[in-house]
């Protein structure tokens, strides 16, 4: 399969402070990909380099086969743009958008009238073409702004956080959304701070502070990051508990999820009885139960970026 | 109460203190717009722009425009030729006015018959210049006529009695320059400008940030909170109106005649009248830019043209002159021109300050109605 | 050009749904040239003078009332000290205190020099020399009425010799009214904080809202969004310097003389210049508060002062005058008011025209460079 964007020691500095710092990888044709980390990790800057509106300072990157700094304009005819705020003019009705849209993309004829069934399509407002876009509820909105967004078929579309400020069932339907534009050919990238939501996606990259600490699809991220088992703890005074099993030789790393805790061990383990002994110790508290778990995206993270501060 | 207002003014005043940036462009600025502007804001007719048509060019005319551009009143920027050339220099703004002395000019000035007649064309399209002009014109040919008569009695051995000497003095300005009058309009502008924006836009962004949610659950009254947040500016306002009129005072010799006690007082309360308005704006609106916008319409163009800073009120229809009063910039002036200029008491200002404080109490009480209701909607 | 074509219909499709803000914008110019309009007015009328007459005289009396049968001023108070013109002008109830001597009339009629003072506050250096002007003009007339008296008795011819007359007309405008100079200043002024104002609340909206990203990424180039952005707004502009023309015509009477087509094209260009500083304002500053203190002093109080508007600029000092050359107003204002008052048209307003077109060209030029 050709790859859809190739990044190479991609690098963006503001002043001192580098927001990307070096990262590279490359985008498969036709995949839904996740690009994940916390808030100022870079993803956006990231994002708007990769779109052509921000030039980087080092590096760069083929997007639809155009260099993003050779060649910008070429790239933004080959991808669509969606930011968190579904950026549509209130104060225009559906059509009004939607034609506004396609204008600037240079749509219009038969090929204008046709997508325009297809973005009213997939946003379920058929016949509401003259409602005010304010008025449409926020679910709904979303779809219509994924819609104008790849209103000119582009190869690539950059979803920035779509979902987030949505209802769960607007975002499974959203989703729904996503597959099928893949299905269709079309190349997604997109960032979340949704976990549950980066299982959808068939690869995974993970930022911090500007550098790539982790890629894979989820299954190899779950296998190639965490090596050590990982058994979860449900019992009562977690504090008292967590501050005694952070100092065991047994147990590498230590984690609250919930009211249980989760805690990955090494080769000195031998079985769970080891950690049931420990914490009996202390009369206070009383364990419901110990058992091995499979872990979650979520454990793998917390891994990387615990590993990473150190 | 006054614990309250303490805490929160001084909580407020560590937060400005420690933006040493925007301390400096607190202080700078003001400092700044009135030098820049007070070398702009004069009425000061001076070097007028003189063109000449001299269709005799003899001695008599050579002497009579010598006696113009010998003052510094005048000085010739254009010679003309003939008559379209009039037209074209005024349209051109090449001289502010225009001399015609016709060919006939030494014969009528030595005949007993009749005056010479000359002409002065004057620019008019700004009025106040061009009156200004006229009168220089109408004195330098008085004095031209008067001298010239002098001389010729004094031929015959007797002196010119003329039968009125007209002595003008001018007091607390002799010079009549027209810069010191205005420093004080433009004075009260920074002043009003600065204090209104920087009030409204702190407390509306305290708003936007939901802080404001915050406090309002505590015990705190609403007008406590705002008088907090805003006292710490009128203290900063303070600083700036004495670093402002200590560079009028450097840089444009504008000296205060009057007592400084009374200049301090009034300051004063015209700062707390601006942080009212600075105020009610920011109860009105919900973001920076509505309250930008309000405080921009209700503190810059009424204090530029309303205020008699520059138009005198007046010479305003009855309506506008009502309307004057809604800018606190119109009572500031007149107590400003007052002391600094004449060194007038308490006597001669103390409705204005009347106004100033009836105009805060009227504002603040409106600030707290609407607040309330504005809440109580949100509920 | 077809991609201008859908930000301009945006744009006005955007207008169309806000009808409230649309009255708004054409109709509150007009209402601001009202009021502005009647409070720009310089012009020196009903000068407050008081009055110290030591003489009591008839000739004192005949003085007098030449001043208060004239239009320019009022006499509020006879006083009979000096200490009460001093009270008078330090409270600013009088402008002026006339002081006529003892045997002020003996004096006249031995054709003796009679000293004659008047006391003016100079404060207000403007009005105190316009009033010297008016006092001036009727103190000559009055002595030359009695040196005309005298001869005339004494059967002396009058003798004209050495003697000149000035007639002195004011060209464009005669009654030298300030009104007729100030409000199409106002009509300048107005057009540069609607336009300026509306562009960059336009801007700094879709910035908000997040629609300017989303245009940004698509292939449109700079220069497109800039006039697609631009040109509804230049139209606007358009129909409000219609509208407040027509208004300055039927309210203060003043018409214009020059040619309207000139008057549109030059304001055309001259919103080229407001609009671009709009669109560099609300983008060169990083939060809106920045944006504001920008737009404020360094674009509108310059606009006031440095433009000329009130305060002529060749009086100003020349490193004064050399920074009114980068406000745009400044050479508006010479254009507006030569083709309203004078009549004047290209042969005598190109260079402010080039001014305007370059400047407007050279922020646009920077603007572009943003996006």
């Amino acid at each position: 399969m050709m790859n859809s964007i190739t990044i190479n020691n991609l690098t963006k500095r503001f002043g001192n402070f580098t927001s990307v710092d070096s990262i590279s990888f490359d985008v498969k044709e036709g995949e839904i990909f996740g690009f994940l980390g916390a808030n100022g990790a870079g993803k956006t800057t990231t994002i708007k380099m990769l779109c052509g509106i921000l030039s980087p300072t080092e590096g760069d990157a083929l997007v639809a086969g155009f260099s993003i700094k050779k060649e910008p304009n070429k790239v933004k005819l080959n991808i669509g743009y969606m930011s968190q705020r579904f950026s549509l003019y209130n104060d225009l009705t559906v059509e009004e958008n939607i034609n506004f849209f396609g204008g600037i993309y240079g749509l219009n004829g038969s090929r204008l009238l046709e997508r325009k069934q297809w973005v009213l399509k997939i946003a379920n407002l058929n016949g509401k073409e003259n409602l005010l876009t304010a008025s449409l509820p926020g679910g709904i909105k979303q779809r219509l702004a994924l819609g104008t967004a790849v209103i000119h078929r582009p190869k690539i579309v950059f979803l920035d956080e779509p979902t987030s400020g949505v209802d769960p069932i607007s975002r499974r339907n959203f989703w729904d959304l996503i597959h099928n534009l893949s299905s269709d050919g079309i190349t997604v990238f997109v960032t979340t701070h949704y976990l549950e939501e980066a299982e959808f996606c068939n690869n995974i990259i993970l930022i911090n502070a500007g550098k790539l600490i982790a890629e894979g699809s989820s299954k190899e991220l779950k296998t190639n990051y965490l090596k050590n088992d990982l058994y979860e703890i449900e019992c009562s005074n977690v504090v008292d508990a967590l501050e005694i099993l952070e100092v065991q030789n047994f147990v590498e790393e230590t984690s609250i999820f919930g009211n249980n805790i989760h805690i990955s061990v090494n080769r000195n383990f031998s079985s769970t009885q080891q950690i049931e002994s420990v914490l009996l110790s202390n009369k206070d508290i009383k364990i419901s139960r110990v058992n091995k778990i499979v872990p979650t995206l979520e454990d793998v993270f917390i891994h990387l970026l615990e590993r990473d501060k150190k | 109460m006054i614990s309250r207002l303490r805490a929160i003014a001084k909580k407020e005043l560590k937060q400005l203190i420690r933006d040493t940036r925007m301390l400096f462009v607190i202080f700078s600025f003001p400092v700044l717009l009135l030098v820049i502007f007070g070398y702009a804001v004069n009425f000061d007719v001076q070097n007028i722009q003189l063109g000449v048509y001299d269709q005799e060019r003899s001695d008599i005319s050579r002497e009579f425009i010598n006696s113009l551009t010998s003052s510094s009143y005048f000085k010739v920027t254009k010679t003309i030729s003939n008559y379209e050339d009039i037209k074209q220099t005024l349209d051109k703004k090449d001289a502010q006015v225009v001399l015609v002395l016709p060919k006939d000019f030494s014969h009528n000035f030595f005949s007993a018959k009749e005056p010479a007649i000359i002409q002065f064309l004057i620019d008019g399209v700004d009025g106040n210049s061009a009156s200004i002009i006229q009168n220089y014109v109408n004195s330098a040919v008085y004095t031209f006529n008067l001298k010239y008569q002098k001389q010729i009695v004094a031929r015959y051995g007797k002196s010119l009695q003329i039968p009125i000497d007209l002595q003008p003095i001018f007091w607390f300005n002799p010079d009549l320059e027209t810069t010191k009058f205005l420093i004080p309009g433009l004075i009260a502008l920074i002043l009003i400008v600065s204090a209104v924006i920087t009030v409204a836009l702190t407390l509306v962004r305290e708003k936007e940030k939901g802080t404001i949610e915050q406090i309002n659950v505590s015990s705190i009254t609403t007008i406590e909170l705002l008088l907090g947040k805003s006292l710490p500016y009128l203290i900063v306002a303070l600083i700036n109106a004495s670093l402002i009129l200590l560079a009028g005072y450097v840089m444009f010799g504008v000296v205060v005649k009057g007592n400084y006690l009374l200049l301090f007082m009034s300051t004063l309360i015209f700062l707390f009248a601006c942080t009212s308005m600075g105020i009610l704006a920011s109860v009105i609106s919900d973001s920076q830019q509505v309250a930008f916008t309000i405080a921009t319409f209700v503190s810059l163009l009424p204090s530029v043209i309303l205020s008699g800073f520059i138009f005198p009120i007046d010479s305003m229809p009855i309506a506008v002159q009502i309307l004057t009063n809604i800018t606190p910039a119109k009572f500031f002036i007149v107590v400003l021109r007052a002391i600094i200029l004449r060194g007038a008491g308490l006597e001669a200002f103390w409705t204005q300050l009347l106004y100033l404080i009836l105009f805060s109490s009227i504002l603040l009480g409106l600030a707290t109605i609407i607040n309330k209701k504005k809440t109580e909607f949100n509920r | 050009m077809k991609t201008i074509l859908h930000i301009i219909k945006k744009e006005f499709q955007q207008f169309k749904r806000d009808p409230k803000m649309f009255g708004i914008i054409l109709l509150a110019p007009v209402i601001q040239l009202i009021f502005l309009g009647y409070a720009v007015n310089m012009d020196i009328e009903h000068v407050t003078a008081v009055v110290f007459d030591q003489d009591h005289s008839q000739t004192s009396r005949e003085y007098i009332n030449k001043f208060s049968s004239s239009n320019y001023f009022e006499i509020v108070d006879y006083v009979d000290n000096y200490d009460d013109i001093q009270s008078h002008l330090e409270n600013g109830s009088a402008t002026l205190g006339i002081v006529i001597p003892n045997e002020f009339e003996k004096n006249i009629g031995r054709n003796r020099t009679t000293p004659l003072q008047i006391i003016f506050d100079g404060s207000d250096g403007n009005k105190a020399s316009i009033s010297a002007g008016y006092v001036m003009s009727i103190t000559n007339k009055f002595a030359r009425n009695i040196l005309m008296d005298y001869r005339n008795k004494t059967g002396q011819k009058i003798s004209p010799v050495g003697s000149i007359e000035a007639e002195v007309r004011a060209w464009y405008n005669p009654e030298l009214k300030t009104r007729v100079f100030m409000v199409p200043a106002i009509v300048g002024l107005l057009l540069s904080v609607i336009t300026l104002i509306l562009t960059s609340l336009a801007i700094v909206k879709e910035k908000e809202i997040g629609t300017l990203e989303q245009i940004i990424v698509s292939p449109i180039k700079p220069l497109q969004l800039i006039l697609g952005k631009l040109i509804p707004f230049a139209i606007l502009g358009f129909v409000v310097v219609g509208i407040i023309l027509t208004a300055m015509t039927f309210i203060f009477g003043i018409y214009t003389r020059g040619s309207f087509t000139f008057l549109f094209f030059s304001a055309f260009l001259y919103t080229l210049s407001t609009l671009g500083f709009g669109i560099l304002v609300s983008t060169l500053s990083r939060t809106q508060q920045q944006a504001m203190m920008l737009a404020i002093f360094v674009v509108l109080m310059p606009m006031i002062f440095l433009s000329g508007f009130a305060f002529p600029i060749e009086n100003m000092p020349q490193f004064i005058q050399w920074l009114t050359y980068v406000v745009p107003l400044r050479y508006f204002m010479t254009i507006i008011r030569g083709v309203i008052l004078k009549g004047v048209g290209f042969s005598e307003l190109w260079l402010e025209l080039l001014a305007l077109f370059s400047m407007g060209m050279a922020v646009l030029t920077r603007d572009s460079s943003y996006f």
